[in-house]
């Protein structure tokens, strides 16, 4: 049984260690407690409970000494003995979470930590302790004598019954109903930590507006600190504008560090939408200075309209000087250029056309489809009509779709030749489609009849492959959705022709 | 579960069981089925403890000598087993390794019977797994309660260290903030197992200079009610430590004004009104802004905010008084009412605070917490003096759960001024006497310190 109990006590004190390290929530915390949970637990079954006393330096089980560490610093035994803790006491039933709270409180090892105080407060169920009491030399008080003097009191009851307008004999009801219970206790729900903290914290403030003692800027200084580690951003920004406002204090400088911004990937893709927003409106708060950590977070963003919330708010801090990060515009990290892009894209500045202008070559297609999206901000269509040629399928899709939404008439010809041309037929499907969407967008007048024509008299190269014209000519007809396009396919409707016959009917149900 | 919690338990099943025995046919599944589960959680318990004991004293119901409040979630039941133990004078009851559902079931038709029949009846029925012990006349304490002088050595200490702390703010120096917490925690402690014997200390006053003692009254006070309505032990120490502090910005104002002998005039008012603001920083200064801290700076800021949004510092209605606040409020009034100071010789005796309290409720104080401070205290708190029907005089020294206006009352004098030595008697249930009306103690040459120590 020894050896078991000294087993336990090994692993409490690895796990101990291990959590002061890296916090309860690593993953090697977790290793080293899930183990001394299983072997705690499973001898706690057999024998119902297990009983430590703790000495100066030693913890020991049944009278034997089963852990000694005798440097005050990193002892267990000693840190529980000088709070006045002598025994400990575990039973069977013990739950993970209790035991979670229980490694938590014995991890806090600093001075002002009061570990008695600490797992009083934890209110274990299978977790009792026994602390000695402080004996105090003397506490005599003396019984108070109290003494009025050449006063009616009679006289004074009455006059007070009367001042206060009392009716000594007036029923109280004292019931409680049912809905009152339910306020009260909806009403001590309310008392989070986080609802005091926001109270504190406003009370700080309005303090801030009459009182700039150093006490009030240092306390909101630590809240705004307590507010970025508990991820409750809409209180951060609230201090740091409070603290400019009115004392002209930059509370934000501390956090514009590369580590720190760095470590928001933490929980940028798991917080709350809401929390999301408050933390964005946070970060607009930082300067030019962190522009360049806030690039270099954006690839561990996984969400896409995350991604590009944050996109938004560092442009936003870039709008009065952008220079900080062109650098990336040279870096080898395709994601870094991707980001910084779309970062530039989202600034009102006409000269980020031509900085952008280098990189419409760059070897990476995904680096020139994000340059086409900036272009597109920019309304360059000229400049995305180059990208129609380019060697990459997803380049050219995203240059038709571009210019589809800017609508660019100059390109009607070219997408016309494109579609006679012979390889137009061996392009995937999404291309012919966009390059269809493209031509409605960017159409001329003899649009119409030049759907026409393709739908009903283009022989092209062999029966089976103008199939597929012929119904991207029909469904163009119906997106122009005009009585002339319609006409014509419900006179395709009619043809004996059953490729022609049936594009039109799909295209007539679109 | 926690030993309290599973007292609550086998209280809620007790009762269920009563109900259900009195109710239904002894073969019908509710009875059988109530009886199975409640033997179960006992059979469970015998596992781990020698004995399942309950044990009434003074009001109160303990089980496996853990003091059950009475608090909102269980209250029928808890009041319903405690006012049987108390009509059959059933001191402890104790079930022991071996019972069975046939047994319980037998006990709770017993428990039916009225307080002469009780007894022959329970003999009758030769129970081999429970048994019952009785109240004498006069109620002796539980063995486990003996000590009563810790509470009152939990009590100096914490007014001691309430002192010292104040002082040392006074006079700019560091203080102890973890004695500090230590006397919190023991207070909570204290509160569990004799709430009365610490209330009726709060009620005595004045053992040290006003602020020191109010400071601490009011802790305790807020701790009691934040009890009531079911605070965890961590709010509990906040609350405790908030109650404990409300006041600490008091140390900033010039010593002379908070003792000046005479009524102030409205200026020397303003300044001492700004002991809130004052306690604010007070708190950054020695508590830091740990969750005990915070709670401690909002609790001082806003112990003079009003239910209907008026009191001092002024603030709009866009923040919401904590519940804190609002508990210390209450205790704060309470307490300032009933003690004697300087500028106030003879103070409010309780009976009329608690009137007050009762008539500002919804005004000053949230209406709901005021129920419960006054479910608490009663309509006639410890330390009332009560002359009664029967021209003697009495001190209350006890509350009646339930029962407001019927407190337990030792007859120290009589009507004549001569003090006697005289018995305690439960008014819930010796319904022969009557209180005519409260009065100061004074009155009668009477001083309660001497009967509630
Ligand atoms: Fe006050
Ligand atoms: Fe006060």
């Amino acid at each position: 049984m020894e050896i078991i109990v000294q087993d336990i006590i090994r692993q409490l004190i690895k796990s101990i260690k291990v959590i002061q390290l890296y916090g309860i929530n690593h993953p090697s915390a977790r290793q080293s407690y899930q183990p001394f949970f299983e072997t705690l637990t499973g001898f706690l079954k057999n024998s119902g409970q297990i009983e430590l006393a703790i000495e100066q330096y030693s913890i020991s089980h049944d009278n034997q000494v089963i852990y000694q560490e005798r440097e005050k610093d990193i002892s267990i035994a000693f840190r529980l003995f000088r709070d006045g803790v002598r025994n400990i006491k575990i039973t069977d039933g013990l739950e993970f979470d209790e035991m979670i709270l229980f490694l938590e409180v014995m991890s806090q090892a600093t001075r002002e930590q009061d570990i008695a105080l600490n797992l009083w407060e934890c209110n274990f169920s299978h977790i009792d302790f026994y602390v000695i009491e402080e004996e105090d030399e003397d506490l005599n008080y003396e019984l108070p004598v109290q003494e009025i003097k050449n006063i009616d009191l009679n006289a004074k009851l009455a006059n007070i019954i009367v001042k206060e307008k009392l009716d000594m004999n007036e029923p109280i009801d004292l019931t409680l109903s049912e809905a009152e219970l339910e306020s009260l206790k909806t009403q001590m729900a309310h008392e989070s930590r986080e609802a005091s903290l926001s109270v504190a914290i406003s009370t700080l403030i309005n303090f801030l507006q009459h009182d700039k003692s150093p006490e009030i800027i240092d306390s909101l200084t630590e809240m705004l600190a307590q507010c970025i580690d508990q991820h409750e951003f809409y209180n951060a920004r609230l201090i740091v504008v409070s603290l400019n406002e009115y004392a002209k204090i930059n509370a934000i400088d501390k956090y514009e560090k590369e580590n720190i911004i760095l470590d928001f990937k933490n929980f940028i893709n798991t917080i709350s939408d809401e929390n999301l927003n408050q933390f964005l409106a946070f970060i607009s708060l930082f300067s030019k200075k962190s522009l360049s950590y806030f690039i270099r977070l954006m690839p561990s963003v996984q969400r896409t309209e995350r991604l590009e919330k944050l996109q938004d708010n560092v442009a936003y801090i870039a709008q009065s000087d952008y220079q900080p990060i062109l650098i990336f515009l040279q870096s080898n990290n395709t994601d870094l250029i991707i980001n910084t892009i779309a970062v530039l894209s989202r600034l009102d500045a006409e000269e980020i056309v031509g900085l952008l202008d280098p990189l419409c070559d760059y070897p990476r297609p995904e680096v020139r489809c994000s340059v086409i999206q900036a272009f597109e901000v920019f309304k360059q269509a000229a400049r995305i009509a180059h990208f129609i040629g380019d060697e990459e399928a997803m380049v050219r899709i995203k240059a038709f779709q571009t210019l589809t939404v800017l609508n660019y008439p100059a390109i009607y010809n070219r997408l016309i030749a494109r579609i006679k041309s012979r390889v137009f037929i061996d392009l995937e499907l999404t291309e012919q489609k966009e390059t269809f969407n493209c031509l409605v967008a960017n159409g001329g007048q003899g649009l119409i009849k030049i759907l026409k024509k393709m739908l009903f008299r283009w022989v092209l190269f062999g029966r089976k492959r103008y199939r597929i014209t012929r119904k991207l000519a029909a469904s163009a007809l119906a997106d122009i959705n005009t009585d002339e396009s319609r006409a014509i396919l419900e006179q395709g409707m009619k043809k004996r022709n059953p490729t022609v016959k049936q594009a039109c009917e799909s295209a007539l149900k679109q | 579960m926690s030993i309290y919690s599973t007292g609550k338990n086998i209280i809620s099943l007790f009762y269920a069981l009563e109900k259900a025995v009195q109710v239904y046919d002894l073969r019908n599944d509710v009875v059988t089925g109530t009886a199975k589960k409640f033997g179960h959680i006992l059979r469970t318990l015998l596992n781990i403890y020698p004995q399942v004991e309950l044990v009434r004293y003074r009001e109160y119901v303990f089980f496996n000598k853990q003091r059950l409040r009475f608090e909102i979630d269980g209250y029928a039941s808890l009041q319903f087993i405690h006012d049987k133990m108390k009509q059959l004078r059933i001191r402890s009851l104790i079930i022991l390794p071996g019972i069975n559902e046939e047994e319980l079931i037998l006990l709770c038709l017993a428990l039916k019977k009225n307080r002469d029949e009780f007894p022959s009846e329970f003999n009758a029925k030769r129970f081999a797994y429970v048994r019952i012990e009785y109240t004498d006349a006069e109620e002796e304490t539980p063995d486990f309660l003996a000590d009563g002088q810790r509470v009152k050595r939990i009590y100096f200490k914490a007014l001691k260290v309430t002192k010292n702390l104040m002082n040392n703010l006074w006079k700019n120096q560091s203080v102890d903030v973890k004695s500090s917490k230590r006397v919190v925690h023991s207070l909570v402690n204290a509160l569990s197992q004799d709430e009365f014997g610490l209330l009726a200390l709060t009620a005595i006053k004045n053992f040290d200079e006003y602020t020191y003692n109010h400071s601490l009254n009011v802790g305790i006070l807020a701790l009691a009610l934040a009890q009531r309505i079911g605070f965890s032990k961590k709010s509990l120490a906040k609350i405790g430590t908030a109650g404990i502090l409300h006041d600490i910005g008091k140390v900033s104002i010039p010593r002379d004004l908070i003792y000046k002998p005479t009524r102030l005039s409205e200026q020397e008012w303003d300044i001492l009104k700004h002991h809130s603001e004052y306690g604010v920083k007070q708190i950054i200064k020695t508590r830091g802004l740990d969750e005990t801290g915070i709670t401690s700076l909002i609790v001082a800021y806003q112990h003079h905010w009003n239910y209907d949004f008026s009191g001092y510092p002024f603030h709009g209605k866009e923040t919401l008084q904590s519940t804190f606040a609002k508990i210390v409020r209450i205790c704060d009034s309470y307490d300032a009412m009933t003690t004697a100071r300087i500028y106030q010789p003879v103070p409010y005796i309780p009976s009329i605070a608690i009137r007050v309290i009762w008539k500002l409720s919804g005004q000053c104080f949230d209406p709901l917490l005021a129920k419960v401070f006054i479910q608490l205290l009663g309509l006639y708190p410890i330390g009332s003096c009560l002359e009664m029907s029967d021209s003697f005089v009495g001190l209350v020294i006890g509350q009646n759960e339930g029962y407001p206006t019927q407190p337990t009352v030792k007859i120290v004098a009589t009507m004549q001024k001569d003090s006697i030595d005289g018995p305690i008697i439960d008014l819930s249930v010796d319904k022969g006497h009557k209180i005519i009306r409260a009065v100061y103690p004074q009155q009668y040459n009477i001083n309660p310190a001497d009967h509630l120590t």
